[in-house]
């Protein structure tokens, strides 16, 4: 597993807020049924004091990390406040940072993934459903029953995608590793170059599924960088020019960017390509056997 | 977002950017006032939403005599099947030379990507693929509010030094108009001086507010319809109506639809979390498409409740065929609701599209 484990103490920003309680109380749900730590602390400003779920929340992200071991965060707060929740995480020296907010404006991310950088962050997101690496931890929104425990890391752009083609492997009897959602927005933190480094260190990852869509090259880039097996799918062959497709991210430009050639290119680079999510369990189980 | 020409150029202005004398006018009528200030030559730009408009004829050289006339001819006109509503009278600038500048959001580096050309005026593509050394890059820190000066001097390279400012002013444009783009294409000289001869822009859609716009023009009027309700929509012209949860799922259908020998006549994304009443909504705006003989529903999640979904398709009561994949919480419940009145519930992906294609067969 990467970024974090059973370990991992998770701090949640915008915790008294309706998606930041929800999910604090399904992630640590999953955190008791795992054996692990989960979330230990909130951070909503001027809500210091309360609780939610049993977990304290703090004003800043400082005073939460005075009082507890944290590695990781998950951010829910509103798009307007997101770069500087970022920014603070960093500061105070959260390791991953998981940004799950939607809608924030590009120059918003660009400015607080530089600053992230610089502290030594790694920011996943923004606009993405997180992480999760079965029977260790969920970081995120991502639904657990359908994940199941085993050697396949997973990288995507997508929210439900990834949950669709999760239920396809785990039917198929291929388990995951880590799965994660970098997000569908054109500025991200952890991009596929980034995740793939990751799994490469990570000893339980045999082989990765790559889930991508229109939108840039990064997904090839990506591919390029690793010895790791990969399986990759593509979304949006039918994606008209100029329009985006649901994510900010997803839009064939200038006449960049487009299905068809980023296929042309991953298959050009010895990497499979399923045309439709129903195949990929099949093809990753030849990656295995080598067939 | 992107800006109208007069728009941009106006925004640049104001950033000290040197731009043509211009004015933008309803009417030929209206033209005369501002002739004096024009000068002599002059140029007349539709100003129309559509790319490759001056091949398209709609932007017409023009001397003091005849502007007027040529402006009525232009406002006859109709460019790319749009009409000319507003025109943008220029003072014709006497060119000596052309650059590109443009900014954009570059994905890999995560940060502004500057690009400038000496080879301006042509399109900037085929300079792309055909002389890719003469387009120099440069990469910005976006915490930087001004770009220091050696970027400048190597973006600027042997071109007037006097364009270095106005590289620096661009990238101002850039950040505080939450742009993903900033191109002017050309940037020219003449013994005038330096001068934008054409502005793009494009703004961020998730920052047209604090940009201080109410509506996203780019949309249409179903788009816009759709927005209200907080839904991802773009149409597309096929005869398969789709409605999925998440951009990426979506998507995968409609790829789906075309592997199976479909074609789908739109993309909608409901979000997460869909109640009945959102449902009902996006089920009826997709029935509306006069195109639309079947809709295909493929939501997929752990917090969609199935029976919510099963409720709104219901209550949208609508004339066209459903055919629905539903995977969540309650389920039974959601299966039980449809079948009961008559709808189809099919178990995966694959099958409600395979479905759907044969009924418009």
């Amino acid at each position: 597993m990467i970024y974090g484990d059973k370990k991992t103490g998770i701090l949640v920003q915008g915790a008294t807020g309706k998606q930041g309680e929800f999910h604090i109380g399904l992630m640590n749900n999953y955190a008791r049924e795992v054996g692990g730590r989960g979330v230990v602390a909130g951070v909503t400003p001027g809500k210091g004091g309360l609780q939610v779920h049993g977990v304290p929340v703090y004003n800043t992200v400082k005073e939460a990390m005075g009082e507890h071991d944290i590695g990781a965060s998950v951010i829910f707060v509103p798009a307007g406040a997101a770069a500087d929740a970022i920014m603070e995480e960093a500061n105070a020296g959260i390791e991953t940072i998981v940004c799950i907010t939607e809608h924030i404006p590009v120059h918003d991310t660009m400015k607080a993934i530089a600053y992230a950088t610089m502290q030594g962050s790694a920011v996943i997101g923004p606009n993405c459903p997180g992480l999760l690496s079965p029977g260790e931890v969920k970081m995120g929104i991502m639904p657990a029953g359908l994940f199941s425990r085993g050697n396949v890391g997973v990288i995507s752009r997508s929210g439900t995608l990834t949950y669709e083609v999760v239920d396809e492997l785990t039917r198929a009897g291929i388990g995951q590793s880590t799965v994660v959602g970098i997000g569908g927005d054109p500025v991200i933190g952890q991009t596929f170059v980034d995740v793939l480094k990751e799994f490469e260190n990570d000893p339980q990852t045999k082989a990765v599924v790559l889930i991508g869509e229109v939108g840039g090259n990064l997904e090839e880039e990506g591919a390029k960088c690793t010895d790791l097996p990969i399986v990759a799918y593509i979304a949006g062959i039918s994606a008209p020019p100029d329009k985006r497709m649901g994510h900010a991210g997803a839009i064939v430009e200038g006449g960049e960017g487009d299905a068809r050639s980023k296929i042309a290119r991953l298959k050009k680079n010895g990497v499979p390509v399923a045309s439709r999510p129903s195949e990929i369990p099949d093809m990753v189980r030849k990656l295995f056997c080598g067939c | 977002m992107k800006l109208r020409e007069h728009e941009a150029k106006m925004v640049i202005r104001e950033f000290g950017i040197p731009v043509p004398a211009g004015f933008l006018i309803r009417t030929a009528a209206e033209l005369p006032a501002h002739l004096d200030a024009l000068g002599d030559k002059i140029v007349l730009k539709a100003q129309v939403d559509v790319g490759g408009r001056g091949k398209a004829g709609g932007i017409l050289m023009a001397d003091r005599k005849s502007a007027v006339e040529t402006a009525e001819e232009l406002f006859r006109k109709e460019i790319k099947g749009l009409p000319v509503k507003e025109i943008l009278a220029e003072q014709r600038l006497d060119i000596q030379h052309e650059y590109y500048l443009s900014i954009t959001v570059d994905r890999a580096s995560k940060q502004p990507l500057i690009l400038f050309t000496e080879e301006g005026g042509v399109d900037i593509e085929i300079t792309a693929k055909e002389n890719p050394s003469a387009i120099r890059r440069v990469i910005a820190n976006p915490l930087m509010r001004d770009l220091p000066p050696f970027m400048l001097r190597e973006l600027a390279g042997k071109a007037p030094k006097e364009i270095m400012p106005i590289i620096n002013k661009l990238y101002r444009v850039f950040l505080e108009k939450d742009a993903l783009l900033a191109e002017i294409n050309p940037l020219v000289t003449t013994p005038l001086g330096i001068f934008a001869a054409d502005a793009k822009i494009i703004v961020d859609d998730n920052a047209l507010g604090r940009q201080g716009f109410t509506v996203n023009r780019d949309l249409t009027e179903r788009e816009c319809e759709a927005e209200k309700h907080g839904f991802s929509y773009v149409e597309l012209d096929g005869a398969i109506g789709v409605i999925g949860n998440g951009a990426g799922l979506t998507m995968s259908t409609l790829d789906l639809i075309e592997f199976y020998g479909g074609k789908a006549a739109n993309f909608l994304d409901v979000g997460g979390g869909a109640e009945s009443e959102r449902v009902r909504h996006a089920v009826r705006l997709v029935a509306s498409v006069p195109t639309v003989r079947v809709i295909v529903v493929n939501l997929l999640g752990g917090i969609t409740k199935c029976d919510e979904v099963a409720r709104g398709i219901i209550d949208a009561d609508i004339s066209q065929k459903v055919i629905v994949r539903l995977a969540g919480t309650n389920e039974a419940e959601g299966r039980r609701l449809l079948t009961e009145k008559g709808y189809e519930m099919l178990p995966t992906m694959d099958l409600v599209v395979k479905k759907a294609v044969e009924v418009t067969r």
